[in-house]
């Protein structure tokens, strides 16, 4: 061991590295080096933002595949890249009656990548409802939700619902045939509730019948309301992980 | 280090456990680069995916030409399949909510230690979630089949008869029965109770039978059953939330096929190459 550490000529790879790595504006950007030693892989996870969710170390059982399969993590995956394709789509959507439908057939014959991004953004959508379903099935058949992570299974059923709603409000948004009747049979649904259902229906969609009201309601709790609640409850559902000592082991 | 000390140990001594901190591994490289792996290959597989198959685009909404039949998002699919079965209010709303709560309230029910972290940890928990989704599958299918008219008439091909009207189906049981007129119309209230457009004053009571009462009762009864039998395997709480959740999880999948695929014009029962027909 001590015989590696005795300093060694110096090759053009080494000097490479050194110019890259151990300058002024490298560190000042990330305050840990390279991450090619334990002491800088430990402090590049804990000092960055993005990768701080993480802890430094982690039970080597928790890094098999089959434990989790990845699950929530795609999940939140799906929810960046619906995210992504979105805020695209918002371009060139405006949520009008009027305008809607023309919008998405001009987004896909006229729009370089539209008809892929349009793509992209349904088949992730139904991606994630898939996704979170698998994920609370992989929670619950390895007994993740016992305590003292109970509360974290409640946050986790909570975002499951938002993640249906996300889904439902942005069925509409097309304004075809199939976005509108779905949205008319599932609002149906709820105005079907005893003693309060019409009111929550009228509510919802802002009239009677699926229209201009109800349409702009959907846009907004689709493109802003729903994925910021959704966000705050993440931001709970992630940090609870670590609160709660990681992943479930055996005791 | 380690293994200078255990090698130290006398031949024979136990080997000492693995202290925890040896059992872990840092996550620079171990979690974050399968998971960055896992981001590329899902980004490249939504790619090709995209480059395939087109997002449906119908004609432009007409609130004057409802297609036949109209359906709900294929997640939502369940809780239509569920509306042909029962009171609109229960289907719709009452069993959906009681599920999202029934679900947040599993680990408040089952909150010992036993068993967690690993895959199935407790004892005979594949047994039970064999049986279990099994069980739910032929009871939901056997329900759908059952108030779907389809045992009578498999039972008219064979013996050129009827079923009696109860065991026709729910519909059977609220028409096909002559009830007295005066359960048509029970008063429960001495004065008409009207909240919000609602009318509380009297009962029908064969509608409160078949799209109420029979309902309910069926869906309490069946998973209490499936968690009686269960308790043979594993008697405790975390046997009957394996029971519980694997039921629930199998129903839910069954109506969501049987709604998708299975239900065609009128959202009648059809074979699924009729209904790809007809959605084609």
């Amino acid at each position: 061991m001590a015989v590696s550490e005795q300093p060694t000529r110096q090759t053009w790879q080494d000097l490479l590295y050194e110019k890259l790595f151990h300058n002024y504006i490298w560190q000042s950007i990330f305050r840990s080096g390279y991450p090619n030693t334990p002491r800088n892989q430990m402090l590049v996870v804990a000092t960055n933002v993005f990768l701080h969710l993480h802890p430094t170390r982690i039970h080597r059982t928790h890094v098999k595949i089959t434990h989790t399969y990845c699950l929530g993590g795609l999940t939140f995956f799906m929810f960046l890249g619906l995210t992504v394709t979105g805020a695209m789509l918002m371009f060139y959507y405006v949520p009008s009656v009027n305008r809607a439908y023309t919008d998405i057939q001009t987004l896909q014959t006229s729009v370089q990548f539209g008809q892929l991004m349009r793509n992209m953004h349904r088949w992730m959508a139904h991606a994630m409802v898939l996704l979170v379903f698998m994920h609370m099935m992989r929670v619950f058949y390895t007994g993740a939700y016992k305590p003292p992570r109970e509360f974290n299974w409640v946050v986790g059923v909570v975002l499951l619902v938002l993640t249906l709603l996300l889904s439902f409000t942005g069925y509409l948004l097309p304004w075809d045939q199939l976005a509108y009747w779905a949205i008319t049979v599932g609002t149906n649904m709820v105005g079907s509730a005893p003693i309060f259902g019409p009111k929550v229906r009228f509510m919802l969609i802002g009239g009677f019948s699926v229209d201009q009201a109800g349409l702009i309601r959907f846009y907004t709790l689709h493109v802003i309301g729903l994925p910021l609640l959704a966000a705050v409850f993440m931001a709970v559902h992630f940090w609870r992980i670590r609160r709660d000592g990681g992943l479930a082991r055996p005791l | 280090m380690a293994t200078a000390v255990q090698a130290a140990r006398p031949a024979g001594a136990a080997a000492r456990p693995r202290r925890e901190r040896e059992e872990e591994v840092l996550v620079w490289p171990d979690l974050l680069f399968p998971e960055f792996i896992a981001a590329v290959v899902f980004t490249m597989t939504f790619l090709v995916l995209s480059t395939a198959a087109n997002a449906p685009l119908l004609e432009m909404a007409n609130s004057n030409l409802t297609p036949n039949p109209s359906k709900a998002p294929w997640y939502f699919l369940n809780l239509q399949e569920l509306l042909l079965h029962m009171n609109p209010a229960l289907a719709g709303v009452i069993v959906p909510t009681v599920a999202i709560l029934l679900l947040m309230a599993v680990p408040y029910f089952d909150g010992d230690h036993e068993g967690q972290g690993v895959w199935f940890g407790t004892p005979n928990a594949v047994k039970i979630m064999a049986f279990s989704a099994i069980y739910s599958t032929v009871a939901t299918v056997a329900l759908i089949l059952y108030d779907s008219l389809k045992f009578d008439q498999v039972w008219q091909m064979i013996t050129g008869h009827h079923m009696p009207a109860w065991a026709q189906g729910l519909a059977g049981i609220q028409h096909g029965i002559q009830w007295p007129s005066w359960s048509l119309n029970i008063p429960y209230l001495p004065f008409n109770l009207h909240l919000m457009d609602s009318d509380f004053r009297t009962l029908d009571f064969p509608y409160f039978l078949s799209q109420i009462l029979i309902p309910i009762g069926t869906m309490a009864i069946l998973p209490l059953v499936l968690i009686w039998i269960c308790r043979r395997w594993d008697p405790t709480r975390r046997g009957a939330m394996v029971a519980f959740f694997t039921g629930f999880m199998a129903s839910w999948v069954v109506l969501t096929v049987i709604g998708t695929a299975f239900r065609g014009e009128g959202l009648q029962l059809l074979p699924v190459w009729d209904v790809w027909n007809i959605m084609a």
